[in-house]
């Protein structure tokens, strides 16, 4: 006898503090169990309850415990949707956890892959990526793990790009497992041979996979060797596992994708710059993808995720939005497009931190103070007929110094005239170099 | 295209088959009102929105879908060429009508010979994962269905197929059986009330098991073969069992 049960409407539901929640309808169901809404007795606040198919578990008691364990430590970021409350155990009857109710205005991460959805604006889709980096970030930085990272489990606004991450029942702590290995396509080579439980490395793989997919539309794997007619686990096992190879692998084009059939990678990779395309070659060299060795940390996609976005600028002929390469060219579609130079930062986690100097280019406060900030406006480029500058849109006093020597404030909402070689004193040590392309 | 403007990404197809038996047995009954066929439709119209709703939350497979009827001979309703989308299929919905025999051994060869790359249902450029079968029918074949079903046996889309069925009424449910090559999953019902639940539930059950199967993969899975998708929709029909789709209001 299988001993799940499935809740009807208006029943109680006792919580493990003694307070009592009553089931009002249901909101969805997955394979480990139902999501209902409830409203919490004593506030008569609306909430989710995630109730399991208890039947699932060997070991229910232990995932409980788990559930409690996560409850105690508490979310890694306002980004999860984290477990709030743990339902009273019993012997007889299945379990759950109440979370917030989705707010509206955010969209499942497989209607953007569906083309259901599309992003706004650029901005508002690097920074869904950006919320996803600072998100494992903090994940990680907590020491827990996620270990079942897959595109079911993110929900993003494509109107601004927050993201919100759901379905954290798996989360484990360092060197926990929770005996889930991964959704096929996201899971890590080392998980799909079999080498290696899921961890915070293998987290890192699957975010990389996300990552692509979200700017290139397309899998990183899937090209012309994986084009075969029946994909069953053999396959799998071979294309993710004992064999994978990267469709924009550096030395080995044999698995390039196919004209036709990923159409998304071969139009959208031609739009990233060069140091987000060395970025996933590097997530998906072969190292990575047969040893697990040299996968970028949350911290370098962050630094690099951050230079993309203050690349975005407009084609000044035909208006189209571009990533612009700061010391190179860039070929917008039509026009072949160079910056007269670029704002130069201190290395950040060995990361280069560029800005070119185009009009409308967007620094953050992330470049000015250090900080994670990459929402709020620090300082933008403007033009004028022969001349470049850049307004301070701080509240903070610059300082600025010519290679001569001679040295300028600039106050909030004054406009430095840039000149080559000059350099910019955000304050605090956190100084750019104008260099001439 | 603009960095914005990403097309649908390529995914895979996940064929969802479902063979009918449109036997004279199954037209409506005057005396006493019942009326299977009926149920069967209504039940795989009912289906369609939710192979929709999965085919838009589901960034990995695409369901298509194809429906056989066989009586006097077997008949691909849906057009002997491709699979068709549920959307197209929900758009253009025409009953199916029950009238003859039940020519079971030949509903298994046409599957045989459309369970192909070369000259059949499944040569979809970025591949297919393994098919949903789902085998409905109320009476005895009356044909030599064995050696239409050992001829599909050899077929390799069957082996890895998620096969299903059930069987109303007096059917042979040892047939069915044979068909699916697992006792957990073919149903049985005598209600035509029922017949329409249990064509939904296992209908949306199975396909949501076969696209949607390589989802949270645990190292349980590895006692079993990982190509028994089979099995894996009969541990998915116990699990949750008829309670899901169960209404307060509904007679015992």
């Amino acid at each position: 006898m299988a001993n799940f049960s499935v809740l009807s409407k208006n029943q109680k539901v006792e919580l493990a503090s003694g307070k009592t929640a009553t089931v009002v309808g249901k909101l969805g169901e997955g394979g480990q169990g139902i999501v209902y809404r409830v409203i919490l007795d004593d506030t008569g606040e609306e909430k989710a309850l995630k109730w399991y198919f208890r039947d699932k578990f060997n070991d229910a008691r232990k995932i409980y415990n788990h559930l409690e364990e996560n409850i105690r430590i508490g979310s890694p970021s306002a980004a999860f949707v984290w477990m709030e409350e743990i339902t009273k155990w019993s012997d007889y009857e299945s379990f759950g956890y109440t979370m917030k109710i989705f707010p509206s205005g955010y969209e499942s991460f497989s209607k953007f892959l569906n083309s259901r959805v599309r992003f706004q604006s650029p901005q508002a889709m690097v920074n869904a990526g950006l919320n996803m980096v600072a998100a494992f970030m903090a994940l990680h930085g907590k020491g827990y793990n996620y270990q079942d990272l897959n595109d079911g489990n993110f929900s993003i606004n494509p109107i601004n790009g927050d993201v919100l991450i759901c379905d954290n029942d798996n989360v484990m702590g360092h060197g926990e497992n929770s005996g889930v290995l991964g959704k096929a396509r996201y899971m890590a080579p080392e998980v799909v041979r079999g080498d290696k439980q899921p961890d915070k490395i293998t987290d890192r793989y699957s975010l990389a996979v996300i990552l692509f997919m979200l700017f290139i539309g397309d899998h990183p794997l899937e090209g012309q060797k994986t084009n075969v007619p029946a994909l069953t686990n053999k396959y799998d096992k071979r294309f993710f596992g004992t064999e994978p190879l990267f469709i924009y692998d550096k030395k080995d084009s044999s698995n390039a994708p196919v004209p036709g059939l990923h159409k998304n990678a071969l139009a959208m990779w031609k739009y990233f710059p060069s140091f987000v395309k060395a970025a996933f070659q590097e997530s998906f060299s072969q190292e990575s993808l047969l040893q697990g060795r040299g996968r970028l940390l949350e911290q370098d996609w962050f630094h690099i995720l951050m230079r993309l976005k203050s690349s975005i600028v407009k084609c000044p002929q035909c208006g189209e939005e571009i990533f612009l390469e700061s010391d190179r060219e860039t070929i917008c579609g039509k026009h072949k497009i160079k910056p007269v130079g670029y704002l130069n930062f201190e290395k950040r986690s060995n990361q280069a931190v560029t800005v070119p100097i185009f009009k409308d280019a967007v620094l953050y406060n992330y470049h000015v103070d250090n900080s994670d900030d990459f929402k709020n406006v620090a300082a933008v480029i403007l033009e004028k007929p022969g001349k470049f500058g850049l307004q301070n849109k701080t509240n903070r006093r610059w300082s600025v110094t010519a290679p001569d020597g001679k040295t300028f404030t600039k106050q909030a909402g004054e406009t430095v005239v840039l000149g080559a070689n000059f350099k910019i004193d955000f304050g605090n040590g956190n100084i750019a170099q104008v260099i001439v392309n | 295209m603009g960095m914005l403007d990403k097309i649908q990404i390529s995914r895979r197809m996940c064929p969802v088959i479902f063979l009918i038996d449109t036997s004279g047995s199954m037209t409506l009954n005057t005396m006493n009102g019942e009326n299977p066929i009926g149920a069967v439709n209504a039940a795989i119209e009912g289906v369609l929105p939710e192979l929709i709703s999965m085919n838009e939350s589901n960034a990995d497979n695409e369901i298509k879908v194809a429906i056989m009827s066989f009586d006097f001979e077997a008949k691909w309703v849906t057009g002997e060429t491709d699979l068709v989308s549920p959307e197209d299929l929900k758009a253009n919905w025409v009953d199916l009508n029950a009238d003859g025999l039940t020519s079971m051994g030949a509903a298994f060869r046409e599957l045989n010979q459309k369970l192909s790359v070369s000259h059949g249902f499944m040569k979809r450029a970025t591949g297919s994962v393994a098919p949903v079968l789902f085998l409905l029918s109320d009476g005895e074949p009356t044909d030599d269905y064995q050696s239409g079903l050992q001829e599909l046996k050899q077929n390799n889309w069957y082996k890895v197929a998620v096969r299903v069925a059930i069987g109303y009424g007096d059917s042979n449910d040892d047939v069915l059986r044979e068909f699916t090559g697992n006792n957990e999953t073919v149903l049985h019902t005598n209600d035509p009330k029922d017949l329409k639940k249990m064509i939904h539930f296992v209908a949306v059950t199975s396909s949501k098991v076969a696209s949607t199967g390589s989802n949270s993969v645990s190292p349980d899975d590895n006692s079993v073969d990982p190509d028994d998708n089979t099995q894996k929709t009969a541990a998915a029909l116990q699990s949750q069992g008829g309670l899901l789709n169960a209404t307060p209001d509904e007679d015992w």
